[in-house]
């Protein structure tokens, strides 16, 4: 070996050597928090817990032995996780179940969540996943078809039977049959956009509030009378709220944040079909470009940003627009600059009625749970499976997770209704209180409830007066459409799927923009959009999907 | 500059005009979030703050003070970064020294492969495995050895290194100085431009960071104030983006609160600019030799 050879690799040597020293002192520096590397947690003893006494349908858990699990926290920027909050200590007074906690902010939880699930340091429970997320971790295995579980969680299973969720549950099956994320549950639809309106300027003019979109466009023409300089409705999100609340009400018709692939689900004839060249969706559209033409709605409303709609609105040039009720307080506490408090009124209307009668879409399931595969050969799965089921599911747990501890952090009142203590402040409630149930209690947690989710008397507690109020209205004044089956592709399927739809919904999307706007005509250029559509493979799309869900169907039994 | 040409006095003012467009376009937003965390709510929603504050309040301010989290990841912060560029400057400097000796055997070798890192590395995943298996997670070292190396600043600095004069360690050598006194005694008080250079670079990156403790840290108590900072703008935009069909668990944070803490992440670093900024003088080499 020539010297110079013998020099090189001494160098790469001692490059490695000193590699190899860091890593040790690495290690050493590691046994104050040795459990890092296996952060699945089982209870103190090995063999298996029992629970205390027989309750069948597990209204309250309590573990004989302490037991710890992993949890995956995603921390909320408004509470930021704190160690000692009276949340961990009631649930662990409670269940005798402490949680073993990895904290993500909640900024990048997916990421995380992706990495410690495909590196397999996933904790055993990984809460706030919304469908269909999960769906990429089931090829791996590192995840649970929760579905093979459910029979040994009774309040979960309880819910889905007696608020009919069954068919909602439905779409969130695999080609297996099985689902890989337990949902949260809503026993009431609780929809929260729908269309503000200025209704001290209704009122002024002896305007009434429209309940149907024909009554929608009477009333923005007066507007548009008695103030001519203005488009009564300038809408915000580009109008994807209002074109997602409003086509639904025409019939077979989808469209904004709600358009989809373009597959609808014909209930009638039990196949799927593809809405956007249907005669109600031309309607739809129709109306629409109605609003434009005559002047009623702004143009911009489409490709405006969301600060330039507010705008209009606060400061008297529209009196229609797009809210939540979070964006809806927004508006107030804006006007209250520039209109002035007091000087104006704005309300939120339920989604009007159309054609196809008084129909909302919505879903009753929101974000939910996956349980690592690993738990699985834990001795104390089956606890844990309970006490996730009590936690998440029970009136017990769900109590504990939205009020906190009675006597505490609220009271019963004689009817029954919850109330915080005097001094406890919680979004609308006692706003003079100095100390904040979430922030400084960890009650109210994203990471444990869904805020107006549960059962219903639990939900409503939770709103303020006039989301209640919003709420009720809808529920009782429309009917929510049942959700669609799903369509169980297999991965080659679903590409091919995706290859069709992605172009095709791209064009309709510009399309439909194009009739609305009065760029296309819908006399004149209809024939050609739906030749078009088709050409774009709109019927291969169809066929696709209805074979697919024709050969299936047995599954989803 | 008495008689200074027309020419060079249009050229000055040309100047001067373009310097002070850039230096406003660089500093107004530092000065439009301060405006804002010194402004009451009510005029930044209405969209009024530009310049100055509007309807003044320090509360903000007072409000941020009793975060305890917030300051927990100041302290961490200030910990990492000192830790973080000790150990990078050490580091940086045991290997750009050798490697700017031309009597080193196989130093092409080496240093192709220290360039190839530069361009090619493991990728998140195999990365995050490599120091999990290390056992570093949750600790400082997670963050503080994996880069301790930043191949860029390896290579400025090796070129520092052979900029100077040969003759001063042979000099030192014939006065019976080691390899390693000669690098303590000699090359590092000749270095401090480029030592100050790196571990400006070295502080505002490891101060900066949010992704690695991100990665690594499980634990609140550990979380560099970038990353409470992170979580606050982000998070609060995202849920404002993921407008499904419920809005559950809204976070509303106010601007002026974001401002605020911004600014307080943001202004520690920017001071250090000008305290480092004495050891860029030009010639610090002037006198050492006569040729």
């Amino acid at each position: 070996m020539s010297k110079g050879l013998k020099n090189v690799f001494i160098a790469i040597l001692v490059v490695f050597m000193s590699l190899s020293l860091f890593a040790g002192c690495g290690s050493d520096d590691q046994t104050g928090t040795g459990d890092n590397e296996q952060p699945v947690q089982t209870g103190q003893s090995d063999e298996s817990a029992q629970p205390s006494e027989a309750d069948d349908d597990n209204v309250s858990f309590h573990s004989d032995q302490p037991l710890k699990f992993s949890l995956l926290y995603s921390s909320n920027p408004d509470y930021p996780y704190k160690e000692d909050w009276l949340i961990w200590k009631a649930i662990k007074d409670k269940t005798n179940v402490s949680f073993d906690v990895m904290v993500v902010p909640m900024s990048d939880y997916a990421q995380k969540r992706s990495l410690l699930i495909s590196t397999g340091d996933a904790p055993y429970i990984i809460p706030k996943t919304y469908h269909p997320d999960e769906v990429q971790f089931i090829p791996s295995g590192a995840i649970l078809p929760v579905s093979d579980y459910v029979d040994k969680m009774p309040n979960f299973s309880r819910q889905v039977k007696e608020w009919g969720l069954e068919d909602e549950i439905n779409t969130y099956k695999q080609k297996d049959g099985k689902y890989y994320l337990l949902p949260g549950l809503h026993e009431i639809l609780t929809p929260d956009y729908g269309v503000a309106m200025r209704t001290d300027i209704l009122e002024k003019n002896n305007i009434p509030l429209p309940n149907t979109w024909d009554e929608m466009y009477e009333a923005l023409k007066k507007l548009k009378q008695l103030y001519p300089d203005t488009y009564p409705l300038s809408d915000r999100y580009q109008a994807k709220s209002l074109l997602n609340i409003a086509a639904p009400t025409f019939g077979k018709a989808a469209a904004g944040w709600g358009a989809g692939d373009g597959v609808y689900y014909d209930r009638d004839n039990d196949k799927f079909i593809f809405y956007p060249t249907t005669d109600d969706y031309k309607n739809f559209l129709a109306y629409f470009n109605k609003l434009i033409k005559e002047g009623l709605m702004d143009p911009e409303s489409f490709t405006q940003n969301d600060d330039q709609a507010i705008q209009k609105f606060v400061t008297g040039k529209s009196f229609v627009i797009s809210a939540n009720s979070q964006h809806l307080t927004g508006l107030r506490k804006t006007m209250d600059e520039t209109v002035g408090k007091d000087a104006y009124e704005v309300k939120k209307l339920i989604p009007p009625a159309g054609p196809a009668g008084p129909v909302i879409t919505g879903s009753r399931l929101e974000n939910g749970i996956m349980i690592s595969s690993k738990a699985k050969d834990d001795p104390n799965f089956e606890q844990m499976l309970k006490f996730i089921d009590w936690l998440w599911y029970s009136d017990e747990g769900q109590i504990l997770c939205k009020w906190g501890v009675e006597g505490t952090t609220y009271k019963r009142t004689a009817d029954g209704k919850f109330e915080l203590m005097p001094d406890i402040t919680f979004q609308w409630m006692n706003p003079s209180g100095t100390k904040d149930l979430r922030k400084d209690f960890g009650f109210g947690n994203g990471v444990f409830i869904l805020m107006y989710g549960g059962p219903k008397y639990l939900a409503e507690s939770y709103m303020s007066p006039e989301d209640l109020e919003f709420v009720n209205e809808v529920n009782s004044k429309r009917e929510l459409l049942p959700a669609a089956p799903p369509i169980l592709y297999d991965e080659g399927e679903r590409e091919q799927a995706n290859m069709l739809s992605t172009p095709l919904m791209d064009y309709v999307e510009s399309m439909t923009l194009k009739f609305i706007l009065g760029d296309a005509s819908l006399e004149s250029d209809w024939d050609k959009y739906v030749q078009d559509c088709k050409q774009k493979g709109s019927d291969r799309l169809v066929e696709l999907a209805n074979k697919v869900y024709q050969s299936t169907k047995d599954v989803l039994k | 500059m008495i008689n200074s040409s027309r020419g060079y006095k249009v050229f000055q003012v040309v100047n001067v005009l373009i310097m002070l467009v850039v230096i406003f376009v660089t500093l107004y937003p530092f000065i439009y979030l301060a405006a804002i965390s010194f402004s009451s709510e009510s005029y930044v929603y209405a969209g009024e703050v530009a310049f100055l504050p509007k309807g003044f309040t320090t509360m903000t301010y007072e409000v941020l003070m009793k975060e305890k989290d917030f300051w927990t990841g100041y302290k961490n912060t200030i910990v990492y970064t000192i830790v973080g560029t000790a150990i990078c400057l050490f580091m940086t400097t045991i290997l750009a020294y050798p490697l700017s000796k031309k009597r080193l055997k196989g130093r092409g070798i080496i240093l192709a492969f220290i360039v190839f890192t530069m361009y090619f590395n493991g990728g998140l995943i195999p990365n995050y495995l490599l120091v999990k298996h290390l056992g570093m997670r949750n600790t400082i070292w997670a963050i503080t050895i994996p880069g301790a190396i930043s191949t860029y600043n390896m290579i400025i600095m090796r070129t520092f290194f052979e900029g100077l004069p040969n003759e001063l360690e042979e000099a030192a050598m014939i006065d019976g100085m080691g390899t390693y006194r000669i690098l303590v005694s000699i090359i590092l008080p000749l270095s401090k431009p480029i030592m100050a250079t790196m571990a400006l670079f070295y502080a505002v990156g490891a101060w900066n960071n949010w992704f690695g403790p991100f990665l690594y840290f499980d634990k609140q108590e550990m979380f560099p104030v970038t990353l409470y900072l992170r979580n606050m703008i982000a998070g609060a935009q995202q849920t404002a983006v993921s407008s499904g069909s419920n809005t559950e668990d809204l976070t509303q944070i106010a601007a002026t609160v974001k401002a605020a803490t911004t600014i307080l992440t943001v202004l520690p670093i920017l001071c250090v600019y000008p305290f480092i900024q004495k050891y860029f003088v030009a010639g610090v080499m002037i006198g050492s030799l006569k040729e």
